[in-house]
C-alpha cells in the first residue's frame, strides 16, 4: 500500500499549492501525515464517528472531511482547514488525487505480484491470461528475462537504477523474487536479436559501474513470444548466471543461448567428473599447467584451432606456438591441432573449473 | 585531487583466469595516464579494480595517502565514464546529471551548483532542460562526462569512452578531453585499445599484454624506444617491419644478415650486440615504416645514413603527402612510408634503405630490446 511518506509528499505538495492545511488519517481515524506540525499520530474521535457514518463528507470542527474508499471501505479521510466553499473544492480535489494514487500504487503492486508468480510458475495458464488482459499486460509480445547479480545486492541502488534505464512501465517490468538478484523483464522489438539483448546487458552492465556498484554479474535468458513462456527466458537467466560464474567469471556477462557444453558439464555429477580427469590427466590436475600454456591453449580454442591467427593474436612467432603445441602433446598425448583431441582438452578444462566452483561453493556453505 | 600507487596487484577469477599480474605503477597527481592493450590484456580489469568494482586478489592499491583495498567504490573519490554508458531516456539534462549525487543525498543547492558548474564547462549549459533523445551523439558524450564531473572526484576513470562514437566525433572528443583534463587539473586514467587515443592523450602510456605491464614511459619514448617486440609491433601504424637475421662481425662492423642481404649497424648499436654476445646468434630486426626511404630520392650528402637492400615492390599506395610501398626482401614482407616523388612502380626491384640509427634489434627468444 502507499507509504505514509508518498501521502506526506502528496499533502506538502497541495499545499504549497493551495496554501491550505492538510491531513490524512487512517480507518482508525489517526492522523498519518499532515501539514500541521506537532498532529501526527493524533487521534479524532469525531472522525472515527464520520468513518462509520453514511456521509462522504463532512465539515466540522473549521475543517471539510473527505472519505477515501478502496473498493468499497474507507481507506483514508482527508482533512481540509477551512469552512469556506474554496476549501471544499481543494479538498475534493485533494480526496481525488489521493484515490488516483491509490488505484495506480495497486496496479503497480498488482502488476509487480503478477509477474513474480509468472516468473516462478505459481500461475495456472488461464489465469495468466486473464490476469494480463485485466492489467493491460499484452500476451503476444517478444520479451527477455534479464538477471542482475551484486554481492552488495541488497544495499544497492539496482532497481532504481533499472527502472529510470527503462521507464516504460507499460513493457518492461522490474522485479525480484530473492534477495539475490534483480529481474528485468524486457520487451524486445521486432528484428532484434539476441546479440542487441547482449549488447543491453553491456550497456546495463557499464551504467551500473558508472554508479559505482561493484561485482556485478548479469545473465540473459533467450527471447520468447509468449507470455507463459517468461518463465522459461528467467530459469534459462537463472542457469546462464551460474554457469557464467563457473566458466566465463571474467566476462560478468552471460547468455543462455552462448552456454554451450558449459549448461551440460553444469549438470554432471562429481564423481563422473572425477573420473574423467584421472583418465584424460592420468593422475595429474589442470592447475600443474603453467599459465602460459593454458592461455596459449585457451587462444587456440578461441581461434578455431587456427595457428596463424592464434600466433598472431598472441603476439608470438608461429614457431613459439608450434612448440608450446608439441610440449603439451608430450605432456598428455593430446594433439591440440586435431579436432578431437582439442575438445577433450576443452572439456578436461571446464570439467576442472565446475569441479573446483562446486569444492569452493561446499567449502563456502560448511563455514557461512 | 590525488595520485595512486598500485603495489604488486593481482586478479584471478574463481575459474583460475590470471587478468591481472603483478600490477605495480605509481601514478602522479594530475597525470593523464593511458593503459592500452590488445583485447584480453587486463586493462579494463586494472582500471574498475582502482574503482573498486573489482576485489583485487592481492597486492595494495593506494588513492592518495589512503589504501583503498576494502574502500566501498563511493568512498574512493572516484567517477567512471563507460564506453556503453546509458543516458536516463525520460530525464532531463539536468537531472540525469544530478541522479548520482541524489543517490548520495547530496544537498539540492549544492547539486544544483555542480551541475551548473559541470555543464558550464563541458558547454552544455543552453541543454540543461532537454532529454536525451533532443541531443546530438557529441552532447550526449557530454553529458556521460557531466555525470562523473559533479562528483567533483580525485580521479577519473575512463573505459573507452570513444569507442561507440564515429570516427569525426572521436577525434572531436579526443581534443575535448585533453582540454579537459587541463581546465580540471585532476588525475585522469584512460582505458583505450586505439593507439592513436593513447598517443595523442597520454602524459605517460601503460602498454599491457597478457594482463602485464610490458612498458611505461611518454608516448614519444615509447615509439621511439619500444623495450621489447611487443611494444615495437603494437604501437605504430603502419606496424614495425620484423625481419628475423643474424648478428654476423666483420672487421670492426657488426652486420644483420638474412638471405643474400645484409645492413650495417651503427657503432653503438654494434657494441651493444657484441657486448651482449649475439654475434652468430639469430636477432629480430625491426625498422618503421618511415625509417625506410627510396635510395633513388635520398640526398648524396645525407647517403651515408641509410643502409641500402633491394626489395621487390608488390603494391604501392599514393596518399598525396606521402607514398606507402608494400614489398617482400628476401621472404620478409616490408612496408615503406617513403617520399611521395617516388616513382616505384609494381614489380620493381627498388634499393631502399634502411635508416641506420633508426634500426632496433631483438632478443629472438626473450623478445627484448638490445639495443636501447
Amino acid at each position: 500500500m502507499v507509504s505514509n511518506q508518498i501521502l506526506q509528499n502528496t499533502i506538502d505538495g497541495l499545499k504549497s499549492i493551495t496554501r491550505r492545511d492538510f491531513s490524512i488519517l487512517d480507518d482508525d481515524a489517526r492522523v498519518v501525515a499532515t501539514t500541521i506540525e506537532g498532529t501526527i499520530g493524533e487521534y479524532r474521535l469525531e472522525v472515527e464517528d464520520f468513518i462509520n457514518s453514511h456521509a462522504d463528507s463532512q465539515e466540522m470542527q473549521g475543517n471539510h472531511y473527505f472519505k477515501i474508499f478502496d473498493e468499497y471501505t474507507v481507506e483514508y479521510v482527508i482533512a481540509i482547514k477551512g469552512e469556506d466553499e474554496e476549501a471544499y473544492k481543494l479538498g475534493k480535489l485533494a480526496a481525488f488525487q489521493i484515490k488516483n494514487l491509490l488505484v495506480a500504487y495497486k496496479e503497480r503492486f498488482d502488476k509487480d505480484n503478477f509477474i513474480k508468480n509468472l516468473l516462478l510458475d505459481n500461475l495456472l495458464l488461464v489465469d495468466i491470461y486473464n490476469r494480463a488482459k485485466k492489467l493491460h499486460i499484452e500476451n503476444a509480445v517478444r520479451r527477455v528475462v534479464i538477471l542482475v547479480e551484486s554481492y552488495h545486492n541488497r544495499e544497492s541502488n539496482i532497481p532504481e537504477i533499472l527502472r529510470n534505464m527503462f521507464p516504460d512501465k507499460t513493457k518492461d517490468f522490474i522485479t525480484a523474487v530473492d534477495e539475490k538478484s534483480v529481474i528485468l523483464v524486457k520487451e524486445v522489438e521486432e528484428g532484434k536479436d539476441i546479440e542487441h539483448i547482449s549488447n543491453t546487458a553491456r550497456i546495463i552492465f557499464d551504467t551500473l559501474s558508472a554508479e559505482e556498484i561493484s561485482n556485478i554479474y548479469i545473465s540473459v535468458g533467450t527471447i520468447v513470444d509468449d507470455l507463459k513462456d517468461v518463465s522459461r527466458s528467467y530459469k534459462e537467466a537463472s542457469m546462464a548466471l551460474e554457469v557464467g560464474k563457473i566458466f566465463n567469471s571474467e566476462n560478468h556477462i552471460s547468455t543462455y543461448a552462448e552456454l554451450g557444453i558449459g549448461r551440460l558439464i553444469y549438470q554432471l555429477p562429481l564423481q563422473l567428473c572425477q573420473m574423467f580427469i584421472q583418465e584424460v590427466l592420468q593422475g595429474k590436475t589442470i592447475d600443474e599447467f603453467d599459465e602460459e600454456t593454458l592461455n596459449t591453449v585457451n587462444k587456440f580454442f578461441e581461434n578455431s584451432l587456427n595457428v596463424s591467427e592464434t600466433s598472431r593474436q598472441l603476439y608470438i612467432h608461429r614457431n613459439t606456438l608450434v612448440y608450446r603445441l608439441d610440449k603439451l602433446q608430450k605432456q598428455t598425448g593430446l594433439d591440440l591441432r586435431r579436432f578431437d583431441h582439442a575438445i577433450t582438452f576443452k572439456i578436461t578444462i571446464m570439467v576442472s573449473q565446475y569441479m573446483a566452483y562446486m569444492e569452493q561453493n561446499t567449502f563456502s556453505q560448511q563455514y557461512n | 585531487m590525488a595520485g595512486l600507487n598500485l603495489k604488486n596487484v593481482y586478479k584471478k577469477y574463481p575459474n583460475g583466469f590470471v587478468a591481472v599480474k603483478d600490477f605495480s605503477l605509481e601514478i602522479e597527481d594530475q597525470e593523464f595516464i593511458i593503459f592500452v592493450g590488445p583485447s584480453g590484456c587486463g586493462k579494463s580489469t586494472t582500471l574498475r579494480m582502482i574503482a573498486g568494482l573489482e576485489e583485487i586478489t592481492s597486492g595494495e592499491i593506494w588513492i592518495g595517502d589512503k589504501l583503498c583495498n576494502d574502500v566501498a567504490p563511493k568512498d574512493r573519490d572516484i567517477a567512471m565514464v563507460f564506453q556503453n554508458y546509458a543516458l536516463y531516456p525520460h530525464m532531463t539534462v539536468y537531472d540525469n546529471m544530478a541522479f548520482g549525487l541524489k543517490l548520495r543525498k547530496t544537498p539540492k543547492a549544492e547539486i544544483d551548483k555542480r551541475v551548473r558548474e559541470a555543464a558550464r564547462i563541458l558547454d552544455i549549459d543552453e541543454n540543461l532542460d532537454r532529454k536525451p533523445k533532443a541531443l546530438s551523439g557529441g552532447q550526449r558524450q557530454r553529458v556521460a562526462m557531466g555525470r562523473a564531473i559533479v562528483r567533483e572526484p580525485k580521479v577519473f576513470l575512463m573505459d573507452e569512452p570513444l569507442s561507440n562514437l564515429d570516427a569525426k566525433l572521436r577525434v572531436q572528443m579526443r581534443t575535448e578531453i585533453s582540454k579537459l583534463h587541463q581546465r580540471l587539473q585532476t588525475t585522469f586514467i584512460y582505458v583505450t585499445h586505439d593507439q592513436t587515443e593513447a598517443l595523442t592523450l597520454g602524459t605517460r602510456i601503460v602498454v599491457m599484454k597478457d594482463g602485464i605491464i610490458k612498458q611505461v614511459d611518454a608516448p614519444g619514448k615509447l615509439y621511439a624506444e619500444p623495450d621489447n617486440l611487443f611494444v615495437a609491433s603494437f604501437i605504430g601504424s603502419p606496424q614495425m617491419n620484423f625481419i628475423e637475421a643474424k648478428a654476423d662481425k666483420r672487421g670492426d662492423d657488426v652486420f644483420l644478415t638474412f638471405g643474400n642481404s645484409e645492413v650495417i649497424l651503427e657503432k653503438a648499436k654494434a657494441d651493444k650486440i657484441i657486448e651482449g654476445g649475439y654475434i652468430g646468434k639469430d636477432v629480430i630486426m625491426g625498422i618503421r615504416p618511415e625509417d625506410i626511404a627510396d635510395m633513388n630520392t635520398v640526398l648524396d650528402v645525407e647517403k651515408d645514413k641509410y643502409t641500402p637492400i633491394i626489395a621487390n615492390v608488390e603494391v604501392t599506395e599514393m596518399l598525396g603527402s606521402e607514398t606507402f610501398l608494400y614489398m617482400v626482401c628476401e621472404g620478409n614482407n616490408i612496408t615503406a612510408r617513403v617520399d611521395p616523388t617516388c616513382e616505384a612502380r609494381e614489380g620493381d626491384d627498388l634499393k631502399i634503405g634502411i635508416e641506420k640509427s633508426k634500426i632496433h634489434v631483438f632478443d629472438a627468444e626473450t623478445e627484448l630490446t638490445i639495443t636501447n
